[in-house]
């Protein structure tokens, strides 16, 4: 039996039960979709997550104080390493580092005229607009001049300024912060919200002024943007042995913009095989479907098996056709399946564009993959009963 | 026809297509199965959760420095504010009617060495009302004392984790550890204890608060822990003690004040939202045995044309047939419902058995929906089989005839 001959027998089989096949394909359609559906979820979010942090570039080091990484937030609290401002002017001389934002964070009572407002505080280096891609909406950004000087000079996040300087330009006026008078000299364009923070709620001090405001000792952080001719390894190494020549020790954690991608990949790959694991579920149940009929199939054309045997066909051609069968269904029945979640997804593009999904064209050949192999899973237990049927009684059986 | 002459009517029929009823039965069973093991996962986590919290058996407010405008947002974490929250401020809160301790914590991180050992760990400043609130215990020697409150004694208790890094299987008591630059005596080992609340009590140091207000060279404190009376009630200490503080601190009301029930209550929402989201996405696995059903209801009336006619022929109403085969397939589907929960229980059974520390059940309404989604599915799905069979011509359908 040739190729066309038996591709022939399966579709004519498959046509001749129309309403049967229909409903078995719609059923692992639909398991299929579930599947590909989560998976797409997943996977979009990984994107998102991953462009988040990208935004910034990729060759970014930070290094916090203290050499423990015990609840992620080690900066945040007091420490008897502290990682001191010359280190960050240290760090920025040296070679093939772009910029260095040193990072101190807070909560302070942000006053013009009768108005406040408590908001974040951020102490940060006159180059952190530049590298954390923030538009300046009026005026301009900190200056980028002596670390150890800083002078009193305040840059509004753009929902402070509209809650304190509503209609007013605000350049150039005093706001006060903690105990001190500060100088509006910029107000940064509407930015959004990075992982929860709300970069729009939010002010920006120079460094040292936010270490005399909040009265501490170290630096939260300094982040250290470097130029794509260098690699993170060998940066890194070479920020380490500068922090050691000056502290004397390894007092410090740095960490990779390389690390940090794995391991967010890493937990959102888990995530999307979770989801897919969960759509799975339906799957298996469309695979159950379709290993029932072809069963029901299988007896119900016995005397045509016992037909193809007596004319010579083998065990092994009635197998392939079963089999050939089984894969069809689940081959349609995935790409309906696929179909279908591109048509659910185009409906929240147009409806929830907020909401990241991304259909790769990974996932859509791994669905196919998937959704043939477990056709032919399905179809092997009933291709198998087909299969062993004897001739004689096989055509004595109607 | 009766009840009874039904179900052996349908018995026969089930017995007489074993493997296509075995495998509808899984096809059942696999999705009810799947609805109640997965809620219980959420459920199992939730219920995790909430005893992570009632653990501590105590109800707890923790106030922070800061505070930010907008509310609904995360509280301000960062835990740096220009005007510090003082030891004063702590003890000002001791004196609110209903609180029954006040630990105040300072926290930080620092070298802790003996002899050539060293390790950095997390530090926390604080009194003998740490101990109270958070209800922890000694494994060794003794906690910090009422004294720790107002001096700067030179004495620290260990993590588990901490003294054995550091001293091994050696005694700890009573040796001198250099934290940061100060010598301190080790006057206590904590009990063993898991992690709780994200905290791993094991690798921490806690010293007076004293101490740690030198050594970190801060009066700020981090974070105040309340312990209020079971009687109170939490929302007014919560007022009370923002009024305390807005005295102390020139009218300025520079805190946020978090309540344990307020962080439960969110963990719990959170959690619950994502249980009902796993329970409708496996509750798409029925959906899929719903159609398989309907197939094999189709596919079983056009085998028993002959039969229908047969019953037609003899006073049968078409409301009978249709009853009859609706019924095979609501049968089916109880059969598989009960097999698919008895899997699941015994799943949960063999994992709690496991892992006894994860408190796996499912949710008081996952069986019922997971039943409804089953019955409702096999319901709507068995209609049309069951329209078609009982619209058959008996004359026709007698000679096997398809119209």
């Amino acid at each position: 039996m040739n190729f066309r001959d038996s591709s022939t027998w399966v579709f004519r089989a498959l046509w001749m039960q129309r309403t049967r096949t229909f409903l078995t394909i719609v059923g692992f359609s639909i398991g299929i979709a579930a599947m590909v559906v989560l998976s797409a979820l997943g996977e979009g979010l990984r994107v998102f997550v991953l462009n988040e942090f990208t935004q910034f570039g990729s060759h970014i080091i930070a290094v916090n104080p203290g050499k423990t990484e015990t609840f992620g937030i080690g900066g945040l609290l007091n420490t008897t390493r502290p990682l001191s401002l010359s280190d960050a002017t240290a760090i920025s001389q040296m070679p093939n580092v772009e910029e260095v934002v040193p990072l101190v964070m807070g909560n302070a009572k942000v006053k013009y005229n009768q108005r406040a407002r408590y908001t974040d505080v951020a102490g940060v280096g006159g180059a952190a607009d530049k590298a954390w891609k923030l538009e300046i909406a009026q005026g301009r950004f900190l200056p980028t001049d002596d670390l150890q000087r800083a002078r009193p000079l305040v840059v509004l996040g753009s929902k402070v300024k509209e809650e304190l300087f509503a209609g007013i330009n605000p350049v150039g006026r005093f706001v006060r912060i903690g105990s001190e008078r500060y100088r509006v000299i910029g107000v940064v364009a509407p930015k959004g919200e990075f992982l929860g923070t709300d970069l729009d709620d939010m002010v920006f001090i120079p460094a040292g002024k936010g270490m005399q405001l909040f009265n501490r000792q170290s630096l939260m952080e300094i982040d250290i943007f470097f130029n794509p001719r260098s690699t993170s390894e060998a940066m890194a190494h070479r920020i380490s042995r500068l922090l050691i020549e000056r502290h004397g020790f390894e007092d410090f954690t740095l960490t990779t913009q390389d690390q940090v991608l794995v391991t967010m990949d890493n937990i959102l790959s888990i995530l999307t095989f979770a989801g897919a694991g969960l759509g799975a579920i339906s799957l298996l149940v469309g695979a159950v479907g379709i290993t029932t009929i072809l069963m029901i199939t299988v007896t119900e054309r016995t005397a045509e098996v016992g037909l193809l045997r007596a004319l010579g066909g083998t065990t092994q051609t009635v197998r392939m056709l079963f089999l050939g069968e089984a894969l069809v269904l689940g081959l349609i029945g995935g790409i309906c399946g696929v179909l279908l979640v591109a048509f659910l997804l185009l409906l929240i593009y147009l409806f929830v564009p907020a909401l990241p999904v991304a259909l790769s064209p990974t996932i859509v050949v791994g669905a196919l993959g998937i959704s043939m192999l477990i056709g032919l899973l399905a179809g092997s237990q009933p291709a198998a009963s087909a299969a062993k049927m004897t001739p004689i009684d096989a055509l004595r059986a109607e | 026809m009766r009840l009874f002459d039904q179900l052996v009517f349908n018995r026969q029929l089930f017995m007489r297509h074993r493997v296509r009823t075995v495998l509808l039965l899984l096809a059942v069973s696999i999705g009810v199965a799947s609805v109640i093991l997965l809620t219980s996962l959420g459920e199992g986590a939730r219920g995790y959760v909430d005893r992570e919290f009632s653990a501590l058996g105590n109800r707890i407010l923790i106030v922070l420095p800061g505070r930010k405008e907008t509310t609904g947002g995360g509280p301000p974490i960062y835990g740096a504010s220009p005007r510090d929250l003082t030891l004063e401020d702590a003890n000002a809160l001791g004196r609110i009617p209903g609180v029954l301790a006040v630990a105040p914590i300072i926290a930080g991180t620092t070298t802790i060495a003996h002899s050539n050992r060293s390790r950095e760990v997390i530090t926390l400043g604080s009194t003998d009302a740490f101990f109270t609130v958070r209800q922890l215990n000694v494994g060794m020697g003794r906690l910090l004392s009422a004294r720790a409150r107002t001096e700067p004694l030179a004495v620290c208790v260990l993590g588990v984790k901490v003294k054995r890094e550091l001293f091994g299987s050696r005694r700890a008591l009573g040796q001198w550890v250099r934290v940061g630059d100060r010598r301190m005596r080790v006057i206590g080992v904590l009990e063993e204890r898991g992690e709780s609340l994200g905290l791993d009590m094991r690798d921490m140091l806690v010293i007076p608060v004293r101490t740690a207000e030198q050594l970190f060279d801060s009066p700020g404190l981090f974070r105040i822990l309340l312990d209020i009376a079971p009687s109170a009630d939490s929302d007014k200490i919560q007022e009370q003690t923002l009024r305390v503080i807005r005295k102390r601190h020139d009218g300025e009301e520079d805190v946020t004040v978090i309540s344990q029930d307020s962080m439960l209550a969110a963990f719990d929402n959170i959690l619950a939202t994502l249980t009902m989201a796993i329970a409708a996405i496996s509750s798409i696995s029925l959906l899929v045995a719903g159609i398989l059903i309907m197939n094999i209801s189709l596919i079983s009336v056009s085998q028993r044309r002959k039969e229908i006619g047969l019953l037609k022929a003899i006073g049968a109403s078409s409301r009978q047939i249709k009853q009859l085969f609706i019924g095979e397939s609501l049968l089916l589907i109880s059969m598989g419902s009960a097999l698919g929960i008895s899997v699941a229980f015994a799943l949960i059974f063999v994992f709690a058995g496991l892992w006894p520390s994860f408190p796996l059940q499912p949710p008081t309404w996952a069986v019922p929906a997971a039943l409804l989604v089953a019955f409702g599915t096999g319901l709507v799905f068995s209609i049309m089989p069951a329209k078609r069979a009982a619209a058959l011509d008996p004359v026709l359908a007698l000679r096997g005839l398809q119209h």
